[in-house]
Order: structure tokens, then C-alpha cells, then sequence
């Protein structure tokens, strides 16, 4: 006999607006449908051509959006908030004694790729890896990048993100960045430009993840009809690439994180737990005769591969910065006798320092004699008068950032400024030139975004997670991070910035 | 599992378990306050600050000695330590380092209970009656309700259990320990005070039915030391915090734990073979104070052993 239960009171009007198996529930009819607000005539939108019609890859999408209502949209969306405080992706946001963590929101209109264009992204993406691995082997070695003079050697050498403790120093299979977080966006011309590659601990897949998780949920007929490459891997993939970073039989790996108060913490926590490895502190571990080990309550168990989600400075208090709470003393010595592996590997920073950006497509001719495929956006570094010069005559139309920056802080974005932060930034820029570079003003493309006043098109860009281990892979897609204020071309979540699922799609 | 992870789950249960119990001293105290006078006032008055051993603390903040001032100082002085609201934050700020390792309803509960202390903080008079300590007990209750009905039988829980169980007999001999002293070998001479003093100590750790239950008598004091000491049934005796303390030790690894082990078993040892008559005889007040300083010491070896390792 079933247990019993009270009676239900639950009418069948409150399932009204799931559909089931793609036919449309009835009840809908009544309802205003979604308004599709059109793109801008001048931009690009990854949905819409300028005439309102949908690009191949997205018209069964844009069929099923128009059969919606706004009101069973905006139920949708409140779901998606509620599904990720449960889920606990959040964001901690520093100083808040009530320990209510921040929702980066979460759009639920997807960010469609189309298979075909996606695999050429991806031998871009591939290929650029493969190079600045190769260029990072090469400064903390040879140096025969810099004796070709195609990099001045002053650029790197005394680069603050050089680390002359990693000169000479062996690393497995000599791959430096086995994580890389590639940010692209679209330009109006319709071509993918590489913004900035993150080589340092690139964050986000979590979102990812979590992104794809809640619209299955919610939309499980889009999945019928649509042929979505699966991400869900991810964590798995990130686990061999770590595990093939050792030259260990079965090694053992840990996640290095900052701790609980550190704004990424529940990624770290996150994927530790998808991946099935301890989450570590840097006073978990201790380094004893070269080695490193944790302190578990069955004893010390030592760490062969630590996947480090701190930067190098905090890294180990003996080499870098001795104030360090959050790192191993000793950690850099057991580093370079080759017993434990780093990932990424100290000094990747260099290689991810907007001042060397503009110097990646010559990076892919020389280690690999290939024409790059993606595009770099074109760069004038105020380290050089002429290019100064440049950039100070053209402010207003002008992005300028700092080399080290990170974030959305410190940048210039010329055409939404006003004279007086275009005037601050002139000073700035007269008084420290070597501390900036300065691009064009793209004009991201949009797509269409479920907002207060309808579906809008907003400004995104894209971050594939590219893993190297024997081979380099990516998991199709990556994570989608859209400015949510109309108008807006910054991205971070810091700066009120979304995400989009991604969707690369057969079809 | 890793260290770090143990202590901080072992401390979080502590924390909460001393939040409860502060509850419970101020609770009874001020319904002792009710019925003293006199003389006795003052020394009602201050007997939380004795159990907890921190009279000169509270002294120095320049408090008179009144049952609000003790009250509100070790429910709220954001300088004491071990202030109802200092256990609570340590509690909250422990599992808010082991998310992971902790259920989310047990995480959501205990974030709860830390965002409804800090709106009654925030309120113009910082409460320190008996709503406030049932709410305390409350929140512990329900804390380890959940903790109970979610969690895996495995290292996270029985860290939790001996967190919990420690601070709990440290407690127990805490309160007999002052109780005996105020009520000196003999008698005030005045029975319904005695009869007063005695049903506190049994109702601050909820033992009054039970007492009621096992003796079917008056309140005698040789009686109450003898159910908060040797009963193995009544969930804050001596004897019980014990047996659950030798449960948890035995189902984590032992590698490392010898001491822990060896010590926690002849506490135990102690006390089920103990017999109360004899405790008297030899001098309860040393009996108590060792077995304060084993259980310190008990700490120790698990902090050696498990929590924080060389």
C-alpha cells in the first residue's frame, strides 16, 4: 500500500506552460508572446540577420521562442536563480559579514555556434595554445625568440610576471599552461578576434557547467531538437589533463585554493568535487625533503600534481612574497627538483601580459611556420612614442588597458566615456605610457537576451576552456559572458556582466 | 580526510554545543535570580561567570554584578570569547569552510541561525531573556536534528560527534563542579533554597524528569551527582558523553591516535566501574577538577592526532 499522503490540491493549470514532447500546451494562447527586438542594423547578432530572420543554426531555436509567452519566460527565470543557490554557484562578494553570496545571472536564451564554424575555432584556439606553450619553454630556456629579435628582450626579461626562479627549470612534456581560458569575441565584420589569452588560473567553467546543467532542466524538448554537443566532461577531462601532467603511475592530485572567503572559492570547491580530489589549503600541505605532502587524519599522503587555483606570488612564502598566508613554504624548492607538478606552471603569466599580446601571431610563424588563424585585435603599445602619440590624439574612440589589469578595472572604454575620465586617463597615460596599451573599439556582437523590456540583443564575448595533457582538447563551446546593460561592452561579472549556455550545434 | 577538514567540522560542533550550554547556565540562573536574595543574590548573580571561569574578564569590563549584566555579557560581549554570539559565529564560520564536506540543509541551517542572531543584534535592545536562550537550544536542537537525519555515518560525523560530546561532558563537570562548590560538603540550612539550587543544576541539562523517573524521591545531592555522572542513559552525563566519545574514536583510523584512544578508554573505564558513594568519600571536588583536566588534555591528544598533526 502506498504511504498515505494529503490530498492533492494541485490544479492541473499549474503545469500550464510546460510543454511536453514540442506540442504546444493551449493554454498559451491567451498569453502576449515574446517580443524579439531587432539588432542593431550596424552590428553583428550571433541569432538574428538584419532583416529579423534567424541564421541557419538558430531558426529551431527562434520557432520555439516565438510559440513563448513573456510570463512563462520570466517563470523560467526565476527558476534558473533558484536552481543556482541550491546548486551554491555562486559568487562571494569581499566584505560582507552576512555571508549572502552574489548570483551572477544567468540568461536563459542560449549563445548558439554553428558545428562547422566552431571546428575552425577550434584549430585557432589549438594552435595558439600550442605556440605559447612553446614560447614559454622557450624565455625560461633557450631564448631563441628573443636572439631572433622578434620579441625585444627587455620585454620580457624584465616583464614583473618573468620568473627568473623557472629559468632552466624541466617541466613534464614541457607544457606550461595546461589550463588556458581563451577569451573571443565577434567583431561586426562577422570574424572571432582573441582578446586576451588567461593563462594564470582562467576562471568561469563552472558557469559552464552549471549553465548547462539548468537549461536541460528547463528546456529538455530544446535538447530533443536540437543536436547540442555535451560539456558535462569537462571535469573528467580536466582530471586526466592533470593526471597526464605527472610522470607518476597513479598520482595523487589536489586543488589549491585561497579559501572560503576567496571570490571563486565554490569553483574551486566545485570542481575538486567533481573531479574527486581533496580541496587544500596552502596550510594543508608541507613540504619535508623535497617532497610535499598533506596532513590527512590518517597521516601525512603525499601530493604529486597540485592544480593551483593562487598566483604565483602567493605561491610559496620562501620564494616570492614572504608575507604569503595562503601558500607552502618550500613548495617552489620540491617544484624544481621535479617532485611535484604545478598547473599551471609558475611564470605562464608572461605569456598573458597584454604588453606580449600583440606578439602571439608571431609566436605561431615562429615555433610552428603556420599563418595564425585567429585574429589578434590590432594593438598600439604607448610604450613606443609613435604608437603614443596614436593613442593620445585618438582617446575617444580608443579601448586602453593596463598591462597587468584584470577584471574590468582600470580601462578606458573611449566612446562611453566622458571628456572628464578621458582627460584623467590622458595624464595617466603622459605619466606611465609603459603601463598601458590601447585598441580599437570593437563592436562586440550581440544576441538576443532576455531582459526587463523584452528579448534584446547585448553585447558577449566567448571563453573556451583549452586543456593540454598528451593532447590538447576542448570541451565545444566554452562560457558565454554577456554585458546585461543595454549599450555595455564589459562583460565581467564584476561589472554587472551575465552568462549564456553555450550551444554548439550539428545541424 | 584531511586535518583541516576534521578540526574545522570538530570545532564547528564544539561551538554550537557551547552556545547551547551557555544558554542553558543563563537560562537556569536567572530563574535562580527569582528566588535568591540577600546575600545570595550576588553570588546567583555571578555563578555563570564561575562555570565558565571568567569573573575577572567580566570584572574587567567595569559590568556591575547583576543577573542582566552577566547575562547580556555572555550572550553578546563581542570581546569574550565564548560569548553566545562568538560561538555562534565560530560555529557558522567553521562549516562555511567545509561546505563541501557538510550537508547543504546543514550549511542552510546554521547560515540561518547566523543571519537571524544578527538581526536580533542589530535590534535596539540586544535580547537576554528566556526567549533568547530557547531560541538558542532551539537552533542547536534543530541543528543536530539535521545534522542526524542528512549526513553520512563517516569521518565528517563522528568529527562532529566528538566536538559535540566533548564540549558537552567539559560542560556537565563544569556545572557540578561550581554547584558543589556554592553548596559547600554541608547544607545553607535552608531547604527550599538547597531544593532550588539542586532542580537547576538538573534542569540546565534537562535531567529534571529524569531524575524524577530513576530516583522517585526529593532532589537529593548525592543523587543529582550521581545521574549527571554515572547514568548511562541521560544524553549529558559523563558516563554517556563518553561512551560516544569511544564510539567515534573507534570508527576513525587509528594510526595516529593512540594516546586519544588509550586515555578516552580509561575515562570511560572510570566511570562505569565508578561508584558515587566512593566518588564522595575521596573527595568529589578533585574527582571533578580531574576529570576537567583529562578531558583538557583528552583535546590535546585529538588535536595531536588528528587535528592538527605535526
Amino acid at each position: 500500500m502506498p504511504p498515505q499522503s494529503q490530498s492533492s490540491s494541485t490544479s492541473p493549470a499549474r503545469f500550464q506552460g510546460q510543454s511536453q514532447g514540442g506540442s504546444e500546451p493551449p493554454a498559451e494562447d491567451d498569453e502576449p508572446r515574446l517580443q524579439l527586438l531587432k539588432p542593431d542594423p550596424g552590428g553583428y547578432d550571433e541569432m538574428l540577420l538584419p532583416d529579423g530572420t534567424a541564421r541557419p543554426h538558430y531558426s529551431a531555436y527562434q520557432d520555439w521562442l516565438r510559440s513563448k509567452s513573456a510570463d512563462w519566460m520570466e517563470r523560467q527565470r526565476a527558476q534558473v536563480d533558484l536552481i543556482f543557490r541550491r546548486t551554491g554557484i555562486t559568487f562571494s562578494v569581499y566584505g560582507d559579514e552576512t555571508g549572502t553570496e552574489r548570483l551572477i545571472p544567468s540568461d536563459v536564451v542560449p549563445r548558439v555556434i554553428d558545428a562547422e564554424e566552431w571546428g575552425r575555432l577550434e584549430l585557432g584556439l589549438i594552435q595558439r595554445v600550442k605556440a605559447i606553450n612553446r614560447f614559454l619553454s622557450d624565455i625560461y630556456h633557450k631564448q631563441d625568440i628573443l636572439r631572433a629579435g622578434l620579441i625585444p628582450a627587455d620585454q620580457i626579461l624584465v616583464n614583473q610576471q618573468y620568473q627568473v626562479a623557472m629559468v632552466g627549470v624541466k617541466v613534464p612534456h614541457q607544457t606550461y599552461a595546461h589550463i588556458v581560458g581563451v577569451d573571443l569575441v565577434r567583431h561586426k565584420d562577422g570574424d572571432f578576434y582573441v582578446l586576451e589569452d588567461n593563462l594564470r588560473v582562467p576562471s568561469g567553467v563552472s558557469y559552464m557547467l552549471s549553465n548547462r546543467k539548468m537549461m536541460m532542466r528547463l528546456f529538455p524538448d530544446l535538447f530533443q531538437k536540437h543536436a547540442v554537443r555535451p560539456v558535462e566532461h569537462y571535469p573528467g577531462m580536466l582530471l586526466d589533463t592533470l593526471i597526464s601532467a605527472s610522470s607518476q603511475d597513479r598520482p595523487t592530485v589536489v586543488l589549491l585554493t585561497p579559501g572560503p572567503y576567496n571570490s571563486a572559492y565554490f569553483e574551486h570547491a566545485f570542481l575538486a568535487q567533481q573531479m574527486g580530489v581533496e580541496l587544500v589549503e596552502g596550510r594543508d600541505l608541507f613540504v619535508e625533503d623535497g617532497f610535499v605532502y598533506m596532513r590527512t587524519t590518517s597521516g601525512r599522503q603525499r601530493v604529486d600534481v597540485i592544480y593551483r587555483r593562487i598566483d604565483d606570488v602567493f605561491l610559496d612564502p620562501l620564494a616570492f612574497r614572504p608575507d604569503s598566508v595562503l601558500g607552502v613554504p618550500g613548495l617552489l624548492a620540491a617544484y624544481r627538483l621535479g617532485n611535484v607538478v604545478i598547473s599551471n606552471a609558475i611564470g605562464t603569466g608572461v605569456a598573458d601580459d597584454k604588453s606580449i599580446y600583440p606578439y602571439v601571431p608571431d609566436m605561431i610563424r615562429f615555433y610552428l611556420g603556420e599563418e595564425p588563424l585567429l585574429k589578434n585585435v590590432p594593438t598600439w603599445q604607448c610604450r613606443k612614442p609613435q604608437d603614443l602619440a596614436y593613442v593620445l590624439a585618438h582617446l575617444p574612440e580608443l579601448v586602453v588597458k593596463e598591462v597587468h589589469g584584470a577584471g574590468g578595472y582600470g580601462m578606458l572604454v573611449g566612446p562611453t566615456s566622458s571628456s572628464e575620465e578621458v582627460a584623467r586617463f590622458r595624464e595617466v597615460l603622459t605619466a606611465r605610457p609603459e603601463g598601458y596599451i590601447a585598441q580599437p573599439t570593437l563592436s562586440l556582437s550581440t544576441c538576443p537576451t532576455f531582459v526587463e523590456e523584452g528579448v534584446a540583443p547585448r553585447h558577449l564575448d566567448l571563453r573556451p576552456f583549452v586543456l593540454t595533457g598528451r593532447e590538447i582538447r576542448i570541451v565545444p563551446g566554452g562560457l558565454t559572458r554577456v554585458a546585461l546593460r543595454k549599450g555595455s561592452l564589459v562583460v565581467n561579472s564584476s561589472q554587472g556582466g551575465g552568462t549564456k549556455d553555450t550551444w554548439v550545434v550539428d545541424h | 580526510m584531511l586535518s583541516r577538514v576534521a578540526s574545522h567540522l570538530y570545532w564547528m560542533a564544539r561551538y554550537l554545543e557551547r552556545a547551547e550550554n551557555m544558554a542553558r547556565i543563563l537560562d537556569v540562573g536567572q530563574l535562580l535570580a527569582l528566588v535568591s536574595r540577600g546575600e545570595d543574590s550576588e553570588a546567583t548573580a555571578i555563578e555563570p561567570l564561575v562555570i565558565t571561569d571568567t569573573l575577572e574578564d567580566f570584572d574587567a569590563t567595569g559590568r556591575a554584578r547583576t543577573p542582566a549584566e552577566v547575562a547580556c555579557y555572555l550572550a553578546w560581549d563581542a570581546l569574550h570569547a565564548s560569548s553566545i554570539f562568538n560561538c555562534l559565529h565560530g560555529s557558522r564560520e567553521n562549516a562555511r569552510a567545509v561546505r563541501a564536506d557538510i550537508t547543504t540543509e546543514m550549511w542552510e541551517d546554521i547560515n540561518n541561525t547566523w543571519l537571524q542572531l544578527l538581526q536580533k543584534r542589530h535590534q535596539d535592545h540586544q535580547p537576554a531573556d528566556n526567549a533568547f536562550f530557547e531560541w538558542v537550544k532551539e537552533r542547536s536542537h534543530l541543528f543536530r536534528g539535521i545534522t542526524f537525519s542528512t549526513i553520512r555515518r563517516d569521518q565528517p560525523y563522528h568529527f562532529i560527534r566528538l566536538g559535540t560530546f566533548i564540549e558537552r561532558a567539559d560542560n556537565t563537570a563544569r556545572i557540578l563542579s561550581v554547584k558543589q562548590s556554592t553548596l559547600g560538603t554541608g547544607r545553607t540550612g535552608n531547604e527550599i533554597t538547597d531544593y532550588y539550587r539542586l532542580s537547576a543544576v538538573l534542569r540546565s541539562v534537562s535531567a529534571f524528569e529524569a531524575y524524577r523517573d530513576t530516583y522517585r524521591e526529593g532532589v537529593e545531592e548525592l543523587r543529582v551527582a550521581e545521574l549527571l555522572i554515572v547514568d548511562p542513559t541521560l544524553p549529558r552525563s559523563l558516563r554517556f558523553c563518553f561512551d560516544q566519545i569511544v564510539r567515534a574514536l573507534a570508527l576513525l583510523p587509528g594510526a595516529t591516535a593512540k594516546p586519544a584512544r588509550r586515555l578516552a578508554a580509561t575515562m570511560l573505564a572510570n566511570l562505569q566501574f565508578a561508584d558515587i558513594e566512593e566518588i564522595y568519600s575521596q573527595g568529589y571536588r578533585a574527582f571533578l577538577e580531574r576529570f576537567l583536566a583529562e578531558t583538557a588534555q583528552l583535546g590535546q591528544a585529538l588535536h595531536e592526532a588528528y587535528l592538527e598533526p605535526k
